[in-house]
């Protein structure tokens, strides 16, 4: 009680002073190099995580120290709530989401949540909590900014658009059906007056999409599915338009976007049926893509498809990341991608054209050697059967959706990597199987290590094996990266450390225990003359600075 | 799509006596009580509404509404999946699709659509929810070559007997969790830092072993945690844990796999192999 009225009187007392709307986030300021902000989801529109600051670096880093702890604050107390459903459900405390930081505030979600944290204190200014109406709740990936507004999705598939200088709600938008197993992940893009999302959810065999809306009303622009309709040559990588309108292809990740081009680049999702391929001849176009959409209009540009037809659910969702290079001596607009097929690949993204896949480790056992044009080709051998087949890597795949990241100082691309295995058993024989169709048994992941790769060549620079516990690797591998001109990469070493890691070599500079492994991509910023560098790591967000 | 779902797929928990047969296709079936109904869904409503649909609308839909000769898939139409409680699916029977050549079934009565709509929503749950998926019969290999490729020289016979510590092993085990165990033994092999993994999976005597050395002495035992600045091991003797600062090389450690052989051999398996050795080790019981 007591405890309340101290409440009300602090907000009656700040809030004036705090409902001035500030000038906001101008929409063109987002996507330059991350220096004294963090506008989305990798810092800029590259997908690369690079910071050119260093004022942390490879001497000072010994220096750093935590400044603050934000540990997630899920309590329906004090928070402004919103949402269609009846009842709060349970929290889920591993923050996958990458906070923004504008004018000293961080912006971040959960599923269901989302947060203003003061970043020079780590203190809550407000939390917003959505009511649910179900959906999975396993991960929220973070917010959008534009001007004044917040947006993020919701397990729900609402898109919720806040005030951020107080949270309050100014509408949401049903972007799917929570009844047709959609659930909603992604961190909202935004270019210029436009805002890029996508829900995800592969249960069912529904239709996947990218949507262009307007970040005043939330209305519809365009919208692109991930697979063909009728009138598209590319239909003919499927049996039917049934086949296709029912195969899924999520593209769950927030994109990567070249101004220059115009072109909007985000990786597609696996087919659906999942694992259960035999209602799906073909290809299965745009599935497990990488797809260059124009902007203003959302057609699709060009597409290179890393897992035709895929039974594994191995997916494109992974980092899209935008180098400015050179290749075979001559500087090209390239693009480069480590995914769950165990493989790194770079394609020129202008034209799309393919420049080079390389196996990110040993023991790839679901593809025999690449075709012409550097695709993986699948063994029918693997696909699912009754009686099981070892299949490397598991579905979970050799890297996953935590953000890989691209020095352009040390030229290196950084990504965790594992080797895994798995058995997938077939569990619907049906001619035409629904939803996975098969059931997956993990054997365990034998290895798991932190990789550099030149990505001129695609050839493994360095790699540094991560911990081990009493059964082998205890991470995936996969983790969110953030590389500095400060000469260093932030990572983890898979049980539970937080490590500066030397670019050029991957020896560990410095580190601090924070019991389990970090759980979103790192950031960095500068504030008050002071390089932040941030990480979640299961229900709490830490910031370090130097002493 | 997303790890953390796919390893928590729970594959004992649905586990099917060996060699009963799989149950995804029984829609397909005349055994109606065959039909498989997630718990929460009225049995008896689902079962009748799986003949009432075979009757009515499996000639274009399919006799379990996957589909057929000219109608959609019904498991899959945006109309029954988002339907509660069989209000949208009854509307559109009153007035059929005339346009698309489906007719009225205005004579169905309420209760009628209500059972229709419990099966396709129990057998849309079924294929939405992996963890109710069932593994099928696995014993499909041949003994006799398991046996061979068991005792072939450098092979499991090198390490096990099937008189000794694989004595019963058949019984032991189902034939999933037997074919799990020939790839790699180990209960912790979950991935994660916490309950299974990290935190207890030093129980197992199959658990990596360390070796220590410093300028005081030897300490042997089964790793815990190893990182770049420490090492934590557990000495199954006394129960205790002891853990050891690291600084580059210092102090040495070596860290061996009981289970080198097993992890090795990932690598080689071919599918084939296995289910003969799985059919030959499933025959002990």
């Amino acid at each position: 009680m007591i405890g309340k009225l101290f409440f009300s009187v602090i907000v009656l007392a700040c809030g004036p002073a705090l409902a001035q709307p500030g000038p906001g986030l101008d929409p063109k300021d987002i996507g330059k190099a991350p220096v004294d902000m963090w506008t989305t989801y990798n810092g800029d529109y590259s997908g690369r995580r690079f910071s050119t600051l260093k004022q942390i670096n490879q001497d000072s880093v010994k220096q750093l120290s935590l400044a603050w702890v934000y540990r997630l604050n899920f309590g329906e107390v004090g928070a402004i709530t919103g949402g269609e459903g009846a009842a709060p459900v349970a929290a889920t405390p591993s923050i996958k989401s990458v906070p923004l930081m504008v004018d000293g505030v961080l912006y971040f979600s959960a599923p269901d949540h989302a947060w203003a944290v003061d970043a020079r204190t780590g203190r809550e200014r407000w939390h917003y909590f959505w009511k649910t109406t179900g959906g999975i709740h396993i991960g929220n990936r973070g917010v959008g900014i534009y001007k004044n507004w917040l947006y993020f999705l919701t397990p729900d598939d609402y898109l919720v658009s806040l005030d951020a200088a107080t949270g309050k709600e100014r509408w949401h938008k049903q972007i799917a059906n929570v009844r047709r197993e959609y659930f909603s992940t992604m961190a909202p893009v935004v270019i210029g007056d436009k805002l890029l999302i996508s829900p995800g959810g592969d249960s069912l065999d529904v239709p996947g999409f990218v949507e262009a809306r307007n970040p005043e009303t939330g209305d519809v622009i365009w919208r692109w599915y991930t697979t063909p309709r009728k009138g598209d040559p590319a239909l003919a990588t499927w049996p039917s338009e049934e086949s296709a309108i029912a195969g899924a292809g999520h593209a769950w990740l927030p994109g990567s976007y070249d101004p220059e081009l115009g072109l909007y680049y985000v990786g597609t999702g696996n087919p659906n049926p999942v694992l259960a391929g035999q209602s799906r001849n073909g290809d299965n176009l745009w599935t497990c893509s990488i797809v260059a959409l124009d902007i203003n209009t959302g057609k699709l540009r060009w597409s290179y498809q890393v897992s035709p037809h895929d039974t594994h659910d191995f997916d494109a969702v992974q980092d899209v990341v935008l180098i400015d290079g050179l290749y075979k001596g001559k500087p090209r607009k390239l693009l480069a991608q480590a995914n769950r097929t165990g493989n790194f690949f770079l394609l020129d993204r202008v034209t799309g054209e393919h420049l080079l896949t390389t196996p990110l480790v040993q023991g790839l056992n679901w593809f025999k050697g690449y075709s012409a044009n550097g695709q993986p080709m699948r063994d029918p051998g693997k696909d699912p059967t009754v009686p099981g087949v070892l299949v490397s890597p598991f579905s979970s795949g050799t890297t996953n959706w935590p953000p890989a990241t691209f020095s352009p100082k040390s030229g290196l691309f950084y990504v965790g990597a594992n080797e895994s295995f798995s058995l997938f058993y077939l569990t619907d024989t049906d001619a035409r199987p629904q939803g996975y169709g098969a059931a997956e048994q993990s054997v365990g992941v034998v290895k798991s290590s932190l990789k550099a790769i030149d990505y001129q060549t695609g050839k493994i620079v360095w790699e540094r094996s991560l911990g081990k516990g009493p059964s082998g690797p205890q991470s995936i591998g996969a983790m969110g990266l953030l590389s500095t001109a400060g000469g260093l990469v932030f990572g983890n070493d898979g049980v539970g450390d937080f490590v500066g890691y030397r670019d050029t070599d991957g020896q560990p500079l410095w580190h601090a225990d924070l019991g389990v492994n970090s759980s979103n991509g790192p950031t960095t910023y500068m504030l008050d003359g002071k390089q932040y560098v941030l990480v979640g790591a299961g229900d709490a967000i830490y910031a370090f600075a130097l002493q | 799509m997303i790890w953390s779902i796919a390893l928590a797929v729970s594959i004992g928990s649905v586990m099917p006596a060996a060699g009963q047969p799989q149950q995804q296709t029984s829609a397909d079936s005349d055994d109606q009580e065959r039909l498989q109904v997630p718990a929460q869904f009225d049995r008896a409503s689902a079962t009748r509404g799986q003949s009432i649909l075979a009757a009515n609308c499996g000639f274009c839909h399919g006799t379990n509404g996957r589909g057929g000769a000219g109608g959609p898939d019904l498991t899959r139409s945006p109309l029954v999946q988002e339907d509660v409680e069989g209000r949208q699916i009854g509307e559109l029977l009153k007035t059929g699709r005339p346009g698309q050549g489906m007719p009225s079934f205005a004579q169905l009565r309420e209760a009628e659509v209500k059972d229709i709509a419990t099966f396709l929503h129990s057998q849309i749950y079924l294929n939405s929810d992996r963890r109710l998926y069932t593994i099928g019969n696995i014993l499909v290999g041949d003994p006799k070559r398991g046996q061979s490729i068991f005792d072939s020289p450098g092979g499991c016979a090198s390490c096990h007997s099937v008189e000794n510590d694989l004595k019963g092993i058949g019984a032991r085990f189902d034939p999933v969790a037997l074919q799990r165990r020939i790839l790699l033994p180990r209960a912790g092999s979950q991935i994660g830092v916490g309950p299974g993994g990290g935190k207890t999976g030093y129980l197992d005597p199959n658990a990596l072993q360390a070796t220590i050395t410093t300028h005081v002495g030897r300490y042997q035992g089964r790793l815990v945690r190893l990182s770049d600045f420490n090492i934590t091991i557990f000495d199954p003797v006394s129960g205790a844990t002891r853990s050891f600062t690291r600084s580059g090389n210092e102090p040495a450690v070596t860290i061996s796999d009981p289970l080198k052989a097993h992890v090795d051999r990932l690598y080689q398996w071919n599918d084939r192999d296995l289910h003969d050795v799985t059919a030959y080790l499933a025959g002990f019981k």
